[in-house]
């Protein structure tokens, strides 16, 4: 159990070193938006997954779920109201319109 | 389409009385049964807007649905990762008018969400049933646009509405 | 064991360092807001990791959750008001 945890761990650590390096990176307020999502959905689940192994079962695992829950509910709307912020305010992304 | 009054409160109470026992983490009597009353208040406070988008949600089907979207995001993410520690960074960012045809207001709001959620793609307006995304490059664009998720959502919300 | 946390606690400070600079440097004000949703996505991990440190997990979590709680109505504050004022 404590193996698994600690591979999950780092695992985990490698996607947020990603996304920083992502942060520093890429051009635009559009494109770090998606290193910082990145971070945000695998990174934090994978380690906090990791540290609710490490308790082993109970109810400081559960606790740790509800965080979890709870970022995967609170963080893409966080970056939406930003994203949306951004382009209402005019900043212009470096991209050609589709349909 | 509109649910009944005393079903509706015993199921938000029995929701958020599950989000104290959780997160109390004390089983006396005294704490069990204050956090039964506040429940019960804030239940009955907020029970009767029948406007929320979520009012008849398939939540058990959620549940197949977590898995599914979970393997989607460790997908786009090893892509995004690729893409990110390529030395040459070959992102073309693009924005790209998304129309999709679920009509129920809690299945465009979890559309909106995953398309968040999974790296590659982010909601940008949300507009009636007409969403703009800015996807990262041409591949995440076209993972969207073949409309697998929407397909998936879509049968989830049928065999919702099925039992009404 | 704790040597392993302490050097996951080391990583995300750093981490953290590196989301500054972006919050200092950043071209438009959106960057900087941003750069501190990605510092507070991290202080929600540091802040179990340092429960699970010192043992005490349950007042830890607690925190990380009113930390989460706080910091979307923080970034929707900041959105909706940058929304109404225009780029500056």
């Amino acid at each position: 159990m404590v193996v698994i945890a600690i591979a999950l761990i780092l695992i985990g650590l490698f996607f947020l070193v990603v996304a920083a390096v992502g942060m520093v990176r890429l051009p635009d307020v559009f494109t770090r938006s998606h290193a910082v999502s990145l971070t945000d959905s695998l990174g934090a689940f994978c380690v906090l997954v990791g540290l609710s192994l490490y308790q082993g079962f109970g109810i400081n695992m559960l606790k740790i779920l509800v965080v979890l829950a709870l970022l995967f509910l609170l963080n893409p709307v966080i970056a939406h109201a930003t994203i949306r912020a951004a382009y209402r305010a005019g900043v212009k992304p470096q991209a050609e319109e589709d349909q | 389409m509109k649910s009944s009054f005393p079903k509706q409160f015993i199921a938000n109470t029995l929701a958020l009385f599950s989000v104290w026992l959780i997160l109390s983490g004390r089983y006396d009597v005294s704490h069990v049964v204050l956090g039964f009353l506040v429940s019960c208040g804030v239940a009955w406070l907020n029970t009767g807007y029948s406007h929320s988008p979520f009012h008849d949600f398939p939540w058990g089907r959620l549940v197949l649905y977590g898995p599914w979207l979970l393997l989607r995001i460790v997908e786009s993410s090893l892509h995004v990762t690729k893409l990110i520690l390529n030395p040459a960074l070959p992102i073309e960012p693009k924005l790209l008018t998304y129309r999709s045809h679920l009509k129920h207001q809690g299945a465009i709001v979890l559309l909106g969400n995953s398309i968040t959620l999974t790296p590659g793609t982010i909601t940008v307006e949300v507009e009636g049933n007409q969403l703009m995304v800015h996807a990262i490059d041409k591949a995440s664009g076209e993972d969207l646009t073949s409309g697998r998720m929407e397909q998936k959502i879509a049968g989830m919300f049928q065999e919702g509405k099925g039992h009404e | 064991m704790t040597t392993f946390f302490l050097f996951v606690l080391i990583m995300l400070s750093i981490l953290i360092l590196v989301y500054l600079y972006r919050v200092i440097q950043g071209p438009t004000v959106f960057d900087r807001v941003l750069g501190l949703n990605g510092i507070s996505t991290k202080s929600i991990i540091l802040v179990v990791v340092i429960g699970t440190v010192y043992g005490r997990e349950e007042m830890f979590v607690d925190i990380s959750t009113g930390y989460a709680l706080l910091n979307l109505v923080g970034a929707f504050a900041i959105a909706k008001f940058l929304e109404q004022r225009g780029t500056p």
